[in-house]
């Protein structure tokens, strides 16, 4: 189990994170909705160790471990990984090349393939460079093939179908139900409420902490409903109540 | 291939150096290839094919070669240039004089290569000529020894008449560099194309300093230089990139990427880019920098260490 308790972070006195509390069980599917800004990749980036995302306050708790204090490879380790929300580009490295990390990953030819084609791109792109003549769709989709071909027990995708078309929707539905068939628990980040649809929990979040949490349809509903327009984007607001309150509605 | 008798010994020395740069010593044997075998002071063999002439001889510490393809002419396999010194000590003089005359095509694989040398003095002057129309691609890939006892001193220069193109790749990422001073410096005439490319990697405490300017002369002339250097442990590297737009339409791109790793790096960067036409359009990019940190992060969230994840982006940038 994959835990965040309490955590609270600020990039220069700016509150990004407050009091966030999440819990991820092993083997489920997760969605972790919110409108842009409100910390979702933040969320990401913490959990995976990154630098400049260490918590001011709270803690990152795997299996009961306190693993806070970690780096990005030692909780790749771990078995947790992202497909970051920006798919960078690698000048000089091909698909393929990629996708096994210059051979450091066992895999075959049809292997980097059917993960590919999972993916949405055909094998012609094994060949081709994850460079600026790819398409950030495109490196999106090799960086989902990447996490396919990881065998991770905990994958964090971050607006999986940023770049990419509608028509894809399906797509993403797929590469989530082929990593948690293996046991993996996947955290599907994303402000589109269509692709909560696909999973087993919600999580709703405003302004850096939880607004809600539970079945993934009554969350997806009330994030139409309420986060539609936010009128409140530098405003951090606390609970349900007070989102309800300055909307003029009753739940 | 004629290989002179008394030489056969140093030619197997040559070859072992040769296939160390990464050169495949099948094709010197290759009555199909021209090539042109340099050891020391002396050429100690050469092929020429049908439609390309060379004429070489001998001077102060090295020799000198005249290569040149006739009108029209397209050579079909690639000529390979292979350069060697066998000695630990000493200089070497190499001018070579590259003809392409109208309409002609040509590609040159040159490996230089000096594995056990540990003061070599290596002085390359080279003249190219490249006629209407015609094409010539130099791929130049360099092995120097481990003790960076290897001083090269290269300096290029490349006249390129109406529509012709001319491509000069630079590779010296193998081995440690020594000290280098490369200059290339390319006049393009009317819808003249040039590609500078030249990428180096250096350690300890080698010395690098390139100078590429091209020379938009001609009438819609285009050219792109683009330098990357990876500099480790206590490299110092001075990259100047130079375009003067001269003519009308006339486009040039310079591009220096320069990855520093260690904090003993000495590393610097200077476009240049003169109009004096002001139909011309010049561009330039550059940085200096350790690794990017978000192709870090993504390589090192797969489960690469820092240090497997630097190499792999370096690896990618150099190839
Ligand atoms: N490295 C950073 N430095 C400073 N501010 C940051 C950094 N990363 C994110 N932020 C800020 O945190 C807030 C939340 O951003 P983010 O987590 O990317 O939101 P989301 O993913 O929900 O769109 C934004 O105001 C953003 O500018
Ligand atoms: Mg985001």
């Amino acid at each position: 189990m994959l835990e965040l308790r309490n955590v609270n972070l600020s990039f220069e006195k700016k509150r990004i994170l407050n009091d966030l509390n999440m819990k991820f069980d092993d083997g489920k599917r997760y969605v972790v909705l919110g409108n842009n800004g409100t910390g979702k990749s933040t969320i990401a980036n913490l959990i995976m160790g990154v630098e400049k995302y260490k918590p001011q306050r709270g803690s990152v708790y795997l299996n009961g471990k306190n693993i806070t204090s970690l780096g990005v490879y030692e909780r790749s380790k771990l078995g947790i990984t992202v497909a970051f929300q920006e798919s960078v580009r690698f000048e000089g490295i091909t698909t393929f090349n990629y996708l096994t990390l210059g051979g450091k990953i066992k895999a075959s030819y049809s292997d980097a393939k059917r993960a590919l084609e999972l993916a949405g791109l055909n094998s012609e792109y094994l060949k081709r460079r994850v460079d600026d003549s790819l398409s950030g769709g495109e490196r999106k989709r090799i960086e989902l093939a990447s996490v396919l071909m990881l065998k991770m027990r905990y994958v964090i995708l971050d607006e999986p179908d940023s770049g990419i078309d509608m028509m894809s929707l399906d797509t993403i539905s797929r590469i989530i139900d082929t990593l948690n068939s293996k046991g993996t628990t996947v955290i599907t980040i994303t402000h589109r409420e269509e692709i909560a649809k696909n999973s087993d929990y919600a999580y709703l979040i405003c302004s850096g902490t939880v607004l809600k949490e539970g079945p993934p349809t009554d969350i997806a509903a009330y994030y139409k409903k309420m986060c539609d327009r936010c009128d409140h984007p530098n405003e951090i607001i606390e609970s349900v109540k007070e989102l309800e309150h300055r909307k003029g509605v009753r739940a | 291939m004629r290989i002179a008798p008394d030489y056969s010994k140093e030619f197997e020395k040559i070859v072992e150096a040769y296939e160390k740069s990464g050169g495949e010593s099948s094709k010197l044997l290759d009555k199909r290839v021209a090539s042109i075998i340099i050891s020391g002071d002396k050429i100690i063999g050469l092929n020429s094919v049908e439609g390309v002439e060379i004429e070489s001889g001998k001077i102060e510490n090295g020799v000198w070669a005249r290569v040149k393809v006739m009108k029209g002419k397209k050579v079909e396999m690639p000529i390979h240039l292979c350069t060697g010194f066998l000695g630990k000590e000493g200089e070497q003089r190499v001018n070579f004089n590259f003809i392409v005359e109208e309409g002609a095509s040509v590609k040159f694989i040159s490996h230089c290569s000096f594995p056990w040398s540990t003061h070599l003095v290596h002085k390359m002057l080279s003249t190219v000529h490249i006629g209407k129309n015609a094409t010539m691609i130099y791929e130049d890939a360099h092995f120097h020894s481990e003790s960076g006892g290897v001083t090269l001193i290269s300096d290029t220069h490349a006249t390129i008449e109406n529509g012709g193109f001319y491509r000069n790749s630079f590779d010296l990422t193998k081995t440690r560099v020594g000290k280098l001073k490369v200059k290339v410096n390319v006049d393009l005439k009317e819808n003249a194309t040039s590609e500078l490319n030249s990428k180096i990697r250096g350690r300890k405490d080698d010395d690098i300093s390139i100078v590429e300017s091209l020379g938009l002369n001609g009438e819609r002339s285009h050219g792109i230089a683009k330098s990357t250097v990876i500099a480790t442990d206590k490299t110092r590297a001075r990259i100047i990139n130079e375009a003067f737009g001269n003519a009308p339409y006339s486009r040039g791109h310079i591009e220096c990427t320069e990855i520093t790793k260690g904090n003993g790096v000495d590393v610097s960067t200077l476009p240049v880019l003169k109009v004096t036409n002001d139909l011309s359009e010049l561009t330039h990019e550059a940085s200096i920098g350790r690794v990017n940190s978000k192709q870090l992060n993504t390589l090192m969230a797969k489960g690469m260490t820092e240090e497997e994840a630097t190499e792999f982006i370096i690896k990618g940038l150099l190839s």
